[in-house]
């Protein structure tokens, strides 16, 4: 009987326990914004998700040790989150009404207009914060503006560039300039040469991936849904034309196809093809190849025929954003301000160690970035790229981007496999106007 | 001394005192968020702007290609594989659970451990292993069985084969052990008996072996199932729904709609319930045909 | 006795093959532990010199000895309030079976049936008012109960012989104690493979605890390995070591009880 009772108690115990909550978590229940108090002489802690330690981590730490020397109040936590986790974590607290949000965020800039338009109320309007947002690439700040008001501080640059294997090319008889300032139709002539004298396709994508179409079109300052947000897929010519260049890279070999992201790093670092074209990020994965060093070049992508064609775009890149319900969002957007928005300092200590480049524009200004690079033939490639970034069109990605390029990308595959070209548009179309008219 | 209740009467509620702290997490825990998503399901919009629209969710599946899409694939893994799993995990439960052969400890832990293996490391390798001049296609062109490699991901039957392949390498070790637990309490004499009376081993697996677990191969058919149709970790890491959606799962398309679109709650909150209405008809049907004591 | 030979020889031609496929990419993932990054994108298969760096980064760049705590702490708990409810409940269903709780196993059967993703959001937004997030309790909660466990044990008591518990009860056995004492050591093999399960979903968890638990300091394994991938430039050396790591516990606990699963002992008590 004695040992039905010490069992029966122990389970009540248990249950107990369970319900009222008595084994929280080292007594630290509420993420950073409710712990730091309002008052501009307390302790501050400004708590930021973002994901990469050593890209974009490690450029909010620099960003709040820069901060901290003026304002020695001010403490930044970083609670590294995986993007995907942002989304999730973002899309539950804001949906379920609960304050588990931090004081910023670091968001992709394709989800960007997505989340602000959706969530009018979850983030603070810093239009009036005193940041001065035209010293950033003006494609930059377009992307988080939504009714006239800017949401986002931009961070890192998508501006897309090509890097070749120069070795590979100087065996086909060209160098970089012979790829610089051309035209889609150029690349691929004399990509078939590098193929028939070396046997390297110039590039690799992800087959169904949109990445490389999306920033096609965008370096021709189109997009897949017109100015009202309606999808435009069926008498696009901008996009004829990039799914038929995409189509004769495929049919050519001058592109290969590869299944997912791990194998199109791998056809770079083991020199399958003899480029890679995507947003300048890529460098840090061109570079992983430590024994390829003074091998690679960087310029310009190609550009389309179509009116208002350019040899610049973006793939990419992600910004800041301030959270409305922080009890420091003043703080918040003045440390911002201060610092992404107005610390040369903050990119020059960034760059060499993080290959974090700016779409701050003044930050090109600086010494660091016109270092030449060894592992570019000494080429001064960051401010080549904060160029290009200056450059870039600008388009509207939309709340329904995600939706637009999964149509896309189904599109492509189905059209390199044999669909004719119509049918698999307006099979597009159908689809997005479906998702979007819920 | 004591004033007792009947026996039968005391026996009755002491039974239900026992599964009274799980049935009462599982209303609290499961059905109240199931009701709520539910009637979620008649709403359109989100937070403030979310407004009551009636069965238009539903009606709006009828329109929707994708699901439809997804719904196709679904059941395509659903047939393959759920029965080409159990009947490889039968059969390696009844071998490893044969007195006769060796190193018993270790094949068990062997064809246990995919399910512990972590879903990074093995889509990592098997999409590699099936890239176009990967593994596969090289054994297999030494083999001379194809003459060009296959494009395993980017074709859709060989797409979906590597799915059901890889949810087969997955979950066979799992059911393997409920059949190695279940087997226990099976008498040995049993087979002994039957051996006497000149029962060939596939006699004894059919007449013995399956009829005394029928319970715990119903519990597996119907873990499976479920399991099947709410797909999500292979079909987004392997294939990530390609190509052109030909292996996207329902749950996948879920997960698009609530958290990598526009969310669409209400939308997603309406496939949710066909699954679960498509999950129950079938547990259904096998817990009619399954759940007989006899 | 040569044609038993001959079945004995496929049986574990067939026994070898089925766990060489096991093993494979387990092994790949170690051997990828092993080597730079760049050597596993490359597809290296042979054991490298990298593993030493990939630990030094690994403990440098992740706080993975708070995660394996978490993680462990977690799925402990978690295991065990598991078990204690959903046997008691599976043994109730069988053993005191009728057609009222026949019909309210179905009924909980219903609720493994909606996927996850649908009732996350309403338990989120439920958990919030009342202050459950961040707090152990409101990790558990939604699966300490699983009608899949119940199922288990309620399956498996079907073959349980009734005739110990009317035995038992002439003796008598408090019903609580025909529980503990009997059946309990008598379904070892059952809690074996229980255990085995229910601490490898809750080790794997993933989408809940990313959630609920978004304190800086209870960030889990899945979560860390999440963070891992999501970086521009993965290194999958450390990724892999990651990974490694956080399989063994799973394996681990497997090998302990994979001997009950054979060494049943209800030959011995009939």
């Amino acid at each position: 009987m004695k040992r039905k009772l010490l069992s029966v108690t122990l389970m009540i115990a248990m249950v107990a326990c369970l319900f009222t909550g008595c084994s929280k978590n080292d007594g630290s229940s509420k993420t950073g914004s409710n712990n730091a108090g309002s008052k501009t002489s307390d302790q501050v802690t400004l708590t930021v998700w973002c994901w990469d330690p050593k890209f974009n981590c490690f450029a909010m730490d620099t960003a709040g040790e820069i901060y901290a020397k003026d304002h020695p109040n001010v403490k930044v936590e970083v609670i590294e989150t995986a993007w995907n986790d942002i989304q999730t974590k973002l899309t539950t607290a804001v949906t379920g009404q609960s304050n588990t949000l931090p004081d910023i965020i670091l968001m992709q800039d394709n989800a960007l207009a997505k989340n602000i338009i959706n969530y009018p109320d979850a983030f603070f309007d810093l239009t009036n914060s005193g940041i001065k947002f035209d010293q950033f690439a003006s494609f930059k700040t377009a992307l988080g503006t939504v009714n006239g008001k800017n949401y986002s501080v931009p961070f890192d640059n998508g501006a897309a560039i090509t890097c070749y294997r120069t070795d590979i090319l100087e065996q086909a008889g060209y160098t970089i300039d012979d790829f610089t300032n051309i035209t889609w139709k150029e690349f691929i002539e004399k990509g078939k040469v590098v193929l028939e004298k070396t046997g390297k396709p110039l590039l690799s994508n992800q087959a169904g991936s949109p990445d490389l179409l999306m920033l096609m079109m965008q370096s021709a300052g189109a997009w897949v849904l017109d100015e009202n947000g309606k999808p435009n897929f069926k008498d696009n010519a901008v996009l004829k034309e990039v799914i038929d260049t995409y189509v004769e890279l495929e049919k050519s070999g001058v592109l290969v196809e590869v299944n997912d992201w791990d194998q199109y790093v791998s056809s770079i670092n083991s020199t399958t093809v003899a480029g890679a074209m995507n947003g300048c990020w890529i460098i840090a994965t061109v570079t992983s190849a430590a024994d390829q060093s003074g091998l690679w070049g960087v310029t310009n992508i190609p550009k389309l025929s179509c009116a208002g064609a350019t040899n610049y775009s973006s793939q990419g890149g992600s910004s800041w954003l301030v959270c409305a319900n922080s009890k420091n969002k003043d703080v918040a957007a003045d440390f911002l301000g201060a610092t992404f928005g107005g610390s040369v300092e903050l990119y020059e200590t960034i760059l060499p160690s993080s290959g974090a480049l700016a779409t701050y524009l003044p930050a090109g200004e600086s010494a660091a970035y016109a270092k030449p690079q060894d592992f570019f033939r000494g080429d001064t490639i960051y401010l080549k790229i904060t160029e290009y970034a200056s450059k870039v069109p600008q388009v509207s990605y939309g709340v329904y981007n995600y939706e637009a390029r999964d149509a896309i990308g189904t599109a492509i595959t189905k059209i390199v496999a044999g669909t004719d070209y119509n049918t698999a548009i307006s099979e597009a179309q159908k689809e997005l106007e479906f998702q979007m008219g819920q | 001394m004591k004033i007792r209740l009947p026996l039968e009467k005391r026996r009755k509620l002491v039974s239900w005192l026992f599964l009274l702290p799980a049935t009462l997490l599982i209303a609290g825990m499961s059905f109240y968020p199931m009701i709520k998503a539910f009637l979620l399901s008649f709403t359109k919009g989100f937070g403030k702007t979310s407004e009551f629209v009636g069965t238009y969710n539903y009606q709006r599946l009828f329109q929707d290609s994708l699901f439809k899409t997804a719904l196709g694939n679904t059941f395509i893994y659903l047939i393959i594989q759920v029965p080409l799993m159990l009947i490889l995990a039968l059969i390696l439960a009844s071998l490893l659970n044969n007195p006769k052969i060796k190193c018993k400890g270790l094949f068990r832990t062997m064809i246990f451990l995919p399910c512990a293996t972590s879903l990074v490391s093995y889509s990592i390798i098997f999409r590699s292993m099936f890239a176009l001049d990967g593994f596969a296609n090289s054994v297999l062109m030494n083999l001379n069985v194809i003459n060009k490699p296959i494009n395993w991901i980017g074709e859709i039957w060989p797409a979906r084969i590597i799915i059901i392949l890889a949810i087969t390498w997955r979950w066979t070790g799992y059911n393997m052990i409920f059949y190695l637990s279940g087997l226990q309490n099976i008498d040995p004499q049993i087979y002994e008996s039957a051996k006497i009376d000149g029962a060939s081993a596939s006699q004894q697996f059919r007449k013995i072996t399956i009829p005394l677990l029928k319970p715990i191969i119903l519990l597996t058919a119907i873990m499976s199932t479920n399991g099947t149709l709410q797909l999500f970790d292979e079909t987004k890491n392997l294939t990530n729904g390609g190509p052109a959606n030909m292996t996207i799962s329902i749950s996948q398309y879920i997960y698009k709609l609530s958290f990598e679109y526009s969310p669409q709650f209400g939308y997603a909150a309406t496939i949710s319930f066909i699954v679960f209405l498509l999950v129950a008809v079938l547990s259904f049907l096998q817990m009619k045909v399954g759940d007989k004591r006899d | 006795m040569t044609k038993a030979k001959i079945r004995y020889f496929f049986a574990y031609a067939f026994l070898i093959l089925v766990s060489f496929i096991s093993v494979f990419p387990l092994l790949w993932m170690l051997i990828s532990a092993t080597n730079t990054s760049l050597d596993v994108i490359r597809g290296k298969m042979s054991f490298g010199t990298a593993l030493v760096d990939n630990f030094k980064q690994l403990v440098q760049t992740t706080q993975i000895g708070q995660a394996l705590i978490n993680s462990f702490r977690n799925a402990f708990v978690l295991t065990i309030m598991s078990l204690l409810v959903c046997s008691l409940a599976g043994y109730a269903f069988e053993i005191y079976h009728d057609k009222w709780k026949d019909g309210v196993m179905k009924l909980l059967l219903l609720s493994m049936m909606v996927p996850f993703a649908a009732t996350m959001i309403p338990l989120f937004t439920w958990f919030g008012k009342m202050n459950l997030i961040n707090t152990t309790a409101g990790f558990m909660l939604p699966s300490i109960s699983t009608a899949f466990l119940i199922f288990l044990f309620r399956q498996s008591s079907r073959s349980f012989p009734y005739e110990i518990v009317e035995a038992a009860r002439l003796e008598g056995m408090s019903e609580i104690r025909i529980f503990t004492r009997i059946f309990v050591p008598i379904m070892k093999p059952t809690y074996a493979a229980a255990i085995t399960v229910t601490f490898m979903n809750a080790w794997n968890s993933y989408l809940w605890p990313l959630v609920i638990l978004q304190d800086k300091k209870s960030q889990t394994m899945p979560i860390l390995i999440s963070n891992l991938i999501s970086g521009y430039t993965i290194n999958y050396g450390v990724l892999m070591l990651a990974v490694s790591i956080s399989t063994l516990p799973t394996i681990l606990i497997f090998f302990v009880l994979q001997k009950n699963f054979t060494e049943g002992i209800t030959g011995a008590v009939k």
